[in-house]
Formats: C-alpha cells, sequence, structure tokens
C-alpha cells in the first residue's frame, strides 16, 4: 500500500547498462573498451575481455559422431562446427571419361621420364583428386545457428562462399593424398602358373600384369555450424581438418570373382588418412575509431601519408586501427576490413613457416607492415591449434 | 606485351556499362551498372544510411555456383568500400552491378577464382565509372603467378597459373594503398613482399612523382591505373565533344 512505498522514491537513473549501451552504440562501445582514458590505467582490452591479438577459447573432440568415417565437434568459442566425413566407392566403370583419360596420362608418364618424382606424382593427384571431385565439402548454416537464418531459405551467400573456400583450400593446400583414395586390384600372374608347370626357366621375362585402379573413396565432408558467432572460416576450417585427421577408410578391394569391391569390416584393417602438413586458418577484422573515416575525408590521403599521420597520432596515445583477432560477432559487424592468413609448419612445427593462403579485403587500412604481423600472430596460434589438435 | 582493351557505355538500358579485355589470361568481361535503384527486399536488414553495393556474376557456360558467390563477396566488399554510399540520393538504395564472362577459359568447380579476379575487378570499377557512381578512389588489380625456379610472371595463363607454385591478387588503389590481397599456394612471407612491389610498380607506374603532381604522362607508361584513368579520359572526351566544338 502507500506506507510500503518509500518516502524518498529513487530519482530516475540517466545512465544506461552496459548491455544496453552495448546495443544502443555498438562503435562507441568497442572505442570505449580498446582506448580507456589514460588516467583509469586501465589496459586496451576488447569488450568481450580478450587482448587485440588473442583468440577465444579452443576445444576439439574427435570421433563424435558413429555412423561416420571420421568426425569432430570444433568449438571456438561460441561458435560451434560440426564436421563428418563419409567414404563412398566410385566405381571407374562409372567414370565416363576414365579409359579416355588413363591412357593420355599414361601417354604422358611416358613422354616425359626425366620430371621429378614429387612433380610427377602432384600432377597425378590433382588429375584424380580435383578433375574426378573425389573430395566434396558443403556447409550448411543451420537454422537457430544465429538470428537471421530463416528454415526452409536457400543456402545463403555466407555458407556458399563457405563452401567454396574449404574446397578451394583443401585442393591448393592437397591435404589429402590421392594415393589413399584409390583401391588397387592387381590381376594374378595366370600365365606364369600356367608356364610354371612346363618350365620354370623363362617365368620372370613375363612379369606381373600392371595393377590397375578399379575405384576410388569420395569423401563428402559435410560442416555443420550449429552456433555462429563469427569467424565461421575459422571453426570450419578446424572442424574440417580435425575430421579428416579422425578419418579411417576400411580396406577395400576388387573381388574378381563377384566383379565388385569388398569392404573388410574388421577396424583393424581400416586405415587413416595420411594428409599433407597441418594448415591452420586464422581470421582477422579490422576495427576503426572513426566509423565515418572512409566516407567523410572524401579526398583520402596517400598511403604514406596515411601511414605517417596514423605514426604520429599513436605517438601521442590516440590509436587509430585495431586489429582483432578471431572476431566474435558482435566486432565483425562493426567492421569491413578483413584478413584471413592459412599457415603451415614445415617438419611438424619445427621447420619454417609456410603461408598456404592470405586474403584481405574490404578497406585499406592494413598494409603490407600489418600483415606481416598477422602471420606472426598466426605462426603462434598454429602452435596452439597443433595442440589441441593433437589432444582430441 | 599486349595491353587489355576496354570500351565504356556499350549497353543502350543500363546506367553504366563496360567491356573489358584482358588478352595475357584471354578473359572477357561485360559489366553493367545500374545505380541507384530502389531495392526490393527487407529495409531493416540493411544499412538505411548507406547504398548498398550488389553484385552479380554470371559465367559463360553454366549457371553461377559457389565459386561465383564466393567472388561477388569478394567484389562487393572491394567496392562496398570505394562507393561513396552517402552522397545524395544513394542512401537506402542500390548499386547492382553484373558481370558475365563473355570469354575466356571456363572455371571448374573447385578450381582457383583468382585468374580471373583483376579482370573482373577491372570491368565492375569501369563500369561503375560509366555510371557516373560517386568514387573515393580508382583501383588496379593484377595477377601474379610465382613459378617453380622462383620467377615472378604478370598475367599468367590459366594453364601457367594452374602450374604455379603461388598465385597473388593484388589490387591497389591509386594513392598506392594496398585494397585488396587474395594468395594461394605455397609461399613464405619474403615473396609476399616481393610480390606486392612487383604489384605496386605494375598498377602504379615505375615513374614515382614525389612532389605530389600527377605527372602528364601517366598512362604511356603501362601503367594500370594509367591504362584506366586514360580510358575514362577518352569517354569523357566523345561524351562532351559536342561541347567541345561549340567552343
Amino acid at each position: 500500500m502507500a506506507s510500503s512505498t518509500p518516502s524518498h522514491p529513487v530519482p530516475p537513473s540517466l545512465s544506461l547498462p552496459p548491455s544496453q549501451f552495448a546495443r544502443l552504440q555498438p562503435h562507441a562501445y568497442l572505442l570505449a573498451h580498446l582506448s580507456p582514458p589514460a588516467a583509469s590505467n586501465q589496459p586496451s582490452l576488447r569488450a568481450n575481455g580478450r587482448a587485440a591479438s588473442q583468440f577465444r577459447v579452443t576445444s576439439a573432440n574427435a570421433g563424435s559422431l558413429t555412423h561416420t568415417n571420421g568426425s569432430a565437434v570444433v568449438r571456438i568459442g561460441d561458435t560451434a562446427a560440426v564436421c563428418g566425413v563419409r567414404a563412398e566407392i566410385l566405381h571407374t566403370d562409372d567414370i565416363a571419361s576414365w579409359s579416355v583419360s588413363q591412357a593420355s596420362s599414361e601417354q604422358n608418364t611416358d613422354k616425359k621420364p626425366e620430371e621429378g618424382d614429387t612433380d610427377s606424382q602432384d600432377k597425378e593427384d590433382r588429375a584424380h583428386i580435383q578433375d574426378l571431385n573425389l573430395l566434396v565439402p558443403n556447409l550448411s548454416l543451420s537454422t537457430g545457428c544465429a538470428p537471421g537464418f530463416t528454415p526452409g531459405a536457400a543456402p545463403s551467400a555466407l555458407a556458399q562462399s563457405l563452401s567454396h573456400q574449404l574446397l578451394s583450400l583443401l585442393h591448393s593446400t592437397r591435404l589429402v593424398q590421392a594415393d589413399d583414395l584409390r583401391i588397387w586390384y592387381q590381376p594374378p600372374n595366370l600365365e606364369a602358373e600356367a608356364l610354371g608347370e612346363q618350365m620354370d626357366v623363362d617365368s620372370e621375362g613375363s612379369g606381373n600384369p600392371a595393377r590397375e585402379i578399379k575405384a576410388f573413396w569420395v569423401l563428402y565432408i559435410d560442416v555443420m555450424i550449429i552456433s555462429l558467432a563469427g569467424n565461421p572460416f575459422d571453426a570450419a576450417w578446424a572442424s574440417v581438418l580435425a575430421a579428416l585427421r579422425d578419418t579411417k577408410l576400411p580396406k577395400a578391394w576388387w573381388d574378381a570373382d563377384n566383379e565388385t569391391i569388398l569392404c573388410s569390416d574388421d577396424i583393424a584393417d581400416a586405415q587413416k588418412l595420411s594428409l599433407r602438413g597441418l594448415p591452420i586458418a586464422s581470421s582477422f577484422c579490422s576495427f576503426e575509431a572513426d566509423a565515418a573515416a572512409g566516407w567523410r575525408a572524401v579526398v583520402i590521403p596517400d598511403a604514406e601519408e596515411q601511414k605517417a599521420q596514423e605514426q604520429k597520432q599513436k605517438k601521442q596515445g590516440m590509436q587509430q586501427r585495431w586489429i582483432l583477432a578471431d572476431p566474435d560477432g558482435y566486432e565483425e559487424g562493426l567492421s569491413q576490413e578483413r584478413a584471413c592468413v592459412v599457415v603451415d609448419k614445415e617438419n611438424d612445427g619445427k621447420g619454417n613457416t609456410v603461408i598456404v593462403k592470405m586474403e584481405k579485403h574490404g578497406g585499406w587500412g592494413l598494409d603490407a607492415d600489418d600483415m606481416r604481423q598477422l602471420v606472426d600472430v598466426s605462426a603462434r596460434r598454429w602452435d596452439e591449434m597443433k595442440r589441441i589438435l593433437d589432444q582430441c | 606485351m599486349v595491353g587489355p582493351t576496354t570500351s565504356l557505355s556499350q549497353l543502350n538500358r543500363a546506367d553504366g556499362s563496360a567491356s573489358y579485355k584482358c588478352p595475357a589470361t584471354g578473359y572477357n568481361i561485360l559489366g553493367a551498372v545500374n545505380a541507384p535503384v530502389e531495392l526490393p527486399g527487407r529495409r531493416d536488414a540493411l544499412k538505411p544510411e548507406e547504398a548498398t553495393v550488389e553484385v552479380f556474376v554470371k559465367p559463360g557456360t553454366t549457371t553461377a555456383g559457389v565459386g561465383e558467390r564466393y567472388v561477388e563477396g569478394i567484389l562487393r566488399s572491394v567496392l562496398g568500400k570505394v562507393v561513396l554510399g552517402r552522397e545524395k540520393g544513394f542512401p537506402r538504395r542500390g548499386v547492382v552491378l553484373t558481370l558475365a564472362i563473355v570469354g575466356g577459359e571456363n572455371i571448374e568447380r573447385g578450381d582457383s577464382y583468382l585468374t580471373i579476379l583483376p579482370a573482373l575487378l577491372h570491368a565492375g570499377l569501369l563500369a561503375m565509372m560509366s555510371a557516373s557512381v560517386p568514387l573515393s578512389m580508382t583501383f588496379a588489380a593484377t595477377l601474379l603467378c610465382v613459378t617453380k625456379s622462383g620467377d615472378i610472371v604478370r598475367d599468367p595463363s590459366p594453364t601457367a597459373a594452374k602450374a604455379a607454385v603461388s598465385l597473388h591478387v593484388f589490387a591497389i588503389s591509386s594513392k598506392s594503398h594496398l585494397l585488396l590481397n587474395e594468395s594461394e599456394g605455397r609461399f613464405d612471407f619474403d615473396t609476399w613482399e616481393l610480390a606486392r612491389q612487383h604489384a605496386l610498380s605494375i598498377c602504379q607506374g615505375a615513374s614515382d612523382s614525389s612532389d605530389g603532381d600527377v605527372s602528364m604522362s601517366e598512362g604511356k607508361d603501362g601503367s594500370l591505373n594509367g591504362f584506366i584513368r586514360e580510358a575514362v579520359e577518352d569517354q569523357i572526351y566523345s561524351d562532351y565533344a559536342y561541347k567541345l566544338d561549340s567552343i
């Protein structure tokens, strides 16, 4: 009743709770976190509490799905990706151009025997994996992974372009070896046996008949993003990598009597894929202090001028641009410029860092010096991810 | 080396159009721009204070697939940053760019899209300028491949690009900013830096005028930015020929 209400009502507060401020003024909110007032002695942290080059907590678990040949769940912060690899058999009889392409490739190898071994192997790998489409990745951003994904809609442009990125990275890194995917048949040397009864002197001359490829394994690599909170590519690629490392293909052989491929159901016979290297993806975004810088100043300074200007401002403690590693959904919405670096290290981490893919677009803030830093950050991330993937 | 050729405003019904042909890689692109247009669709999902840039890429012989979605995304992010979408008449409207791959090698599923990216960028930029879309800067793009022997080759043919160790696409703005980089293959940072400097000299030209003046001989030295500038100059000259005649 009236007596229970306080006699001195609290005046309505003019301040907003942080969560509301974050929704109303997202750019100012993140900027305030990144550039705290000098007097407050606070470190420059992102709104999610991470330092600029800090990645989210990552966890991986392999072999989560029972009905696949290999599977993995990778979680980077609140972004979670499930990947399943399923192998199916593709008979060479079902490949329309098989006999033609086989004949032409044999001719090629006859012509250039002096070429390096790895070189011709590369070519054959590409010919088989790429031309026969033995790797089929697909990524789906399922309903409910983030608001805005409505049920029953066609695959979004984002999902399609991520599928393409996964496929082209699988091809350009040559991660899967074509030899793992081939099913061979060694025809028995019937002539030798027949001859052997009559005379065992000349049997060496005839030799064994050449073995032939009877079928291929096709790997269907399906990635499902079950929760999307920014940076889907890193999570999807990590899940593909973990799932392929987990993949076991059953021992398969051509049965000449039944004229079909048979597979062994003994798990001990199954073989893991031998992957080439361990490419790890790291994505970044660039956050500009002045959200309107791109369009208000119609006359944009030259690259050198701009750099000098930024250096000057940085000295005065007014940083204009932050490169944020592993951006979450909130940060992705506030920045246009993106960069992605995929690195690998030779000799299982002891050798040099090799860049496998590098991309940046959507702005002119990042220059060559920034890219060099990003490669260093990505190389550190490689060590971290290798540890996580080895444990899973 | 034979340089690229272009012609502007070929199509009558589009607001602006350009065809771009690169003899080295063999690609022939036809681009059309309509801007500003009213866009259908959900208004609340778009940024209301800016124009929305939409890009459609149509391959010559097949329907567009996942590779085209990917390259559309790249073009949208590059052009969206360059277009001054807050100029009068542009907010809440759309800038629609359609690029048709008229000639050149087909890009199969899973192939790298980098070989065609410079041609698409140039055709898109020239079509934008033909449609008089306000831009903050122009740019030029180039494709470089690093061969097994470590040589950097400019504008390799599709077969040479397949045999290369690494492929790099750089887009350098008219003010020497690095607007876009797409690299794949196996390389280290020093190789990348070499390729970037190579691209910078291709796009900007060897003559580096430090006094800030636009040198009068620009375009003659074969730089790509000069080529873009010349193409537009020629177009403006022919568009305003009637005025020149009346003087």
